[in-house]
């Protein structure tokens, strides 16, 4: 049996600016994944980082260790390497007063 | 298929637990379980040409739908129906936010459909009270297209859907819809349209359409319910639809229907779609989907 795999998209053409955090995403099933994020349009100011967060639950957030900077310039992409997450993923950032960011992101997971 | 062969193919699927709870026609056209993966299920986004700015702010808002054990903060996994995985579709946490699943087929006889499959719906579980008026409406749609070479072309959109709440009320009834909004052009090179037939507005009461569905006793029980929907591809129209111990009249049920589009013949469309009535995510569950046809 071959293993399960997915792309998914689960931020499109979203704006991005001050706190913000991508829908609960739940993939038990999955042993990893890989979080990319892609600028669809330069960047206002620099937006900084973004980590990544587990769930208990899917409405409780803690995170999971993993911080990776978000992308600035139009069509950059950036993107993290998480394993052993549980059955909850999801990213947030705090983007810095001023920047703005407009985003897709997609979870490619395998398990 | 002759009275043997009938006996035949009824002994053998009914031998067969996973299918010996579906009554499908003489042709299975997919069985989709969600313990198998995603079967083919994707997210419904909408139409945009050269900006993804052009969508249409109700696609915008989809996204895509999860293998879920039905997880709960309360006790853990709930488990689908027989196995560990259903197909979970959630909205937003936005009161009227809207999301869909969708598998993209095309057909190969105009002739009798049948869809069935196992559902339950509940919202997230984020206050401890029952919560039976937050989620909105689950329900599901056919896009359909006649062939190229037909007289009759046409694009055919059947619509079924639970009313479940209304601004707070626990409405619980099987509505249709016959009417999508205007056809907007996307983009400048006159190739791609797009209009929301999900839009909240020209919902009807499917006639004798109240139904009062299990929905358990706190928000983190859930229980499956069966939905089976007959549909004449030659005919367009419904011709049966049930729901757990319940037979509706279809009589009244009508599809949405518009001209013929350039680049649609044969489609055979199937989605499934969820609404909140809250600001809370709405969660709809589907266990298992067979759809057959009589050829």
């Amino acid at each position: 049996m071959l293993v399960q795999s997915q792309a998914a998209v689960i931020a499109r053409n979203e704006t991005w600016a001050g706190k913000v955090a991508t829908e609960p995403h739940e993939a038990g099933w999955a042993r990893e994944a890989i979080v990319f994020v892609r600028a669809l349009h330069d960047a206002i100011g620099n937006p900084g980082t973004a980590q990544v967060e587990l769930s208990p639950d899917g409405m409780r957030w803690v995170p999971e260790g993993t911080v990776f900077d978000l992308p600035s310039k139009a069509d950059e992409v950036t993107f993290a390497r998480v394993a052993h997450f549980g059955t909850w993923l999801r990213i947030s950032a705090n983007l810095p007063e001023g920047a703005s960011l407009v985003a897709l992101v997609t979870l490619h997971l395998k398990g | 298929m002759n009275p043997d062969q009938h006996a035949l193919l009824s002994a053998i699927r009914q031998s067969d637990p996973k299918l010996s709870r579906f009554d499908p026609l003489p042709r299975i056209i997919t069985f989709d379980d969600f313990d198998r993966g995603f079967c083919g299920w994707t997210q419904l986004v909408g139409n945009y040409e050269h900006s993804l700015d052009a969508m249409l702010p109700g696609y915008a808002q989809h996204s895509m739908a999860m293998l879920s054990t039905l997880p709960q903060w309360d006790f853990g996994s709930h488990g689908s129906f027989d196995g560990t995985y259903a197909l979970k579709l959630a909205t937003k946490p936005r009161e009227g936010a809207q999301n869909v699943t969708v598998k993209r087929l095309t057909f190969r006889r105009r002739g009798p459909l049948r869809l069935e499959f196992y559902f339950t719906f509940k919202p997230e579980a984020t206050e401890m009270r029952l919560s039976e008026a937050d989620v909105r409406s689950i329900g599901f749609l056919y896009d359909l297209q006649t062939g190229d070479q037909d007289q009759d072309g046409a694009r055919i959109m059947p619509h079924l859907r639970f009313l479940n709440a209304m601004d707070g009320e626990h409405v619980q009834k099987w509505q249709f819809k016959r009417r999508t909004t205007e056809v907007k052009p996307i983009g400048t090179e006159n190739k791609t349209i797009s209009h929301y037939h999900l839009a909240p507005q020209d919902w009807e009461d499917l006639p004798g359409g109240s139904q009062k569905l299990c929905y358990n006793e706190i928000p983190t029980k859930i229980n499956w319910h069966y939905v089976c929907f007959d549909f004449d591809l030659e005919t367009m129209q419904a011709t049966g639809f049930r729901c757990n111990d319940r037979v509706f009249d279809v009589a009244g049920f009508d599809p949405i229907r518009m001209p013929a589009m350039r680049n649609l013949w044969c489609m055979l469309n199937l989605a499934f779609f969820v609404e909140t009535d809250v600001a809370k995510r709405a969660n709809f569950y589907i266990d298992s989907i067979c759809i057959s046809g009589d050829f």
